[in-house]
């Protein structure tokens, strides 16, 4: 009988605690140095490992002095409001010698994307439209636990690419 | 150059302006303002495309020392003309038809402010190539103009500007060229 029970658990347990992350969420950090010998590290955050942590983050250490931008947060949150409604579409593109910017809205996801040193450089960010304006709270705080929670928004998606030259992180929620 | 931007800026953002006076929005399509900027000498090309319902909700949630009320807070101080005095101004050469408002000619450009039919047309013209030519709706100078004191009237300018389609500004010098228009597309090619 204990050695079910012993079973149970040891097959239980895990596959409980791996449910649990795959129903919740799953940062991926994924980093590659170019060239030979180039290390890669991956380290896969669990979304309520990661809010649990942000909880504990005090807010007053990340006051920002907003100063007159502060007046201009509701605005802000208005645009993206009406952005969050607006059909998808091309909002900017900047295309000069050498680099390219195109920012550009997606269903609930808004896309930067910077093309520099002939193709060199790129980086693409996908932000997740819903939330992101609750980021920095009436009183000009960043919250890191809302700032977290905002990735639940971005799940299954790459929300940070960067490739400069060989080097590459790419920064994905499942 | 300097004073073609602020003349171009002020009347495009501040009063909307449509080249196209006739075409007309048809109902339920989203408006999009685009603006493009071409400096080739630079290689450089910039496109703003942007949804009116964004650009309104901008204006609607500005801080209230520059919006109140959705009216446009402006103060001219002790220079310039007075929203109210514009509004006085205006009521008189409404009414007046077809009449070239302003000219002034000096030794490096023309600038021509006329009533023409259905809209306000500024033409500056520089000796150097330069070329701006901005057209008002009457409509909506009579929308900006609606509220009351020196205050511009944004949610009927921007209604108003919704109902409108085709280009708003442009601006061409021998460095760079800036078009301003509006129509349905979300690409900001504008067919051109």
């Amino acid at each position: 009988m204990i050695g079910k029970l012993l079973l149970a658990g040891a097959v239980g347990v895990p596959a409980l605690t791996t449910a649990t992350v795959a129903a919740t969420g799953v940062a991926w950090v994924d980093v590659r140095e170019g060239g030979q010998g180039g290390h890669r590290i991956v380290v896969p955050v669990p979304l309520l490992a990661a809010e649990l942590a942000a909880s504990f983050v005090p807010e007053k250490q990340l006051a920002q002095e907003m100063g007159e931008a502060l007046e201009h947060l509701p605005a802000a949150r208005e645009v993206l409001k009406a952005l969050a409604e607006c059909p998808d579409g091309e909002l900017v593109r900047v295309e000069e010698e050498d680099e390219r910017v195109l920012v550009e809205k997606r269903g609930d996801t808004l896309r930067i994307q910077v093309h520099g040193r002939g193709g060199q450089e790129e980086v693409t960010v996908n932000l997740p439209l819903e939330g992101i304006a609750d980021i920095i709270g009436e009183d000009g705080r960043v919250s890191p636990l809302r700032a977290v929670r905002l990735l639940r928004h971005a799940r299954f998606s790459t929300l940070v690419e960067v490739k400069d030259g060989d080097d590459h992180v790419k920064i994905s929620v499942f | 150059m300097n004073r073609t931007w602020i003349v171009a800026g002020t009347l495009a953002l501040g009063f909307g302006v449509v080249g196209a006076p006739g075409v007309r929005a048809q109902a339920g399509a989203t408006p999009w303002l685009h603006v493009r900027v071409e400096e080739p000498s630079r290689q450089s090309k910039v496109s703003v495309n942007l949804p009116l319902t964004v650009v309104e909700a901008a204006i609607k949630a500005a801080p209230e020392k520059i919006v109140r009320d959705g009216r446009f807070q402006i103060s001219c101080g002790h220079h310039g003309l007075s929203v109210a005095e514009m509004r006085k101004v205006w009521a008189e050469l409404k009414n007046a038809g077809d009449i070239d408002l302003v000219t002034v000619e000096d030794k490096d450009e023309t600038v021509k402010v006329a009533r023409k039919g259905d809209l306000v047309q500024v033409r500056i013209s520089g000796k150097d190539g330069e070329e701006v030519r901005v057209d008002v709706p009457v409509g909506l100078v009579d929308a900006a103009l609606s509220g009351e004191g020196d205050e511009i009237e944004v949610g009927a300018l921007v209604r108003e500007l919704s109902k409108r389609r085709g280009d708003i500004v442009q601006v061409n010098d021998k460095d760079s060229k800036v078009r301003v228009w509006i129509d349905e597309s979300n690409a900001g090619n504008g067919g051109k």
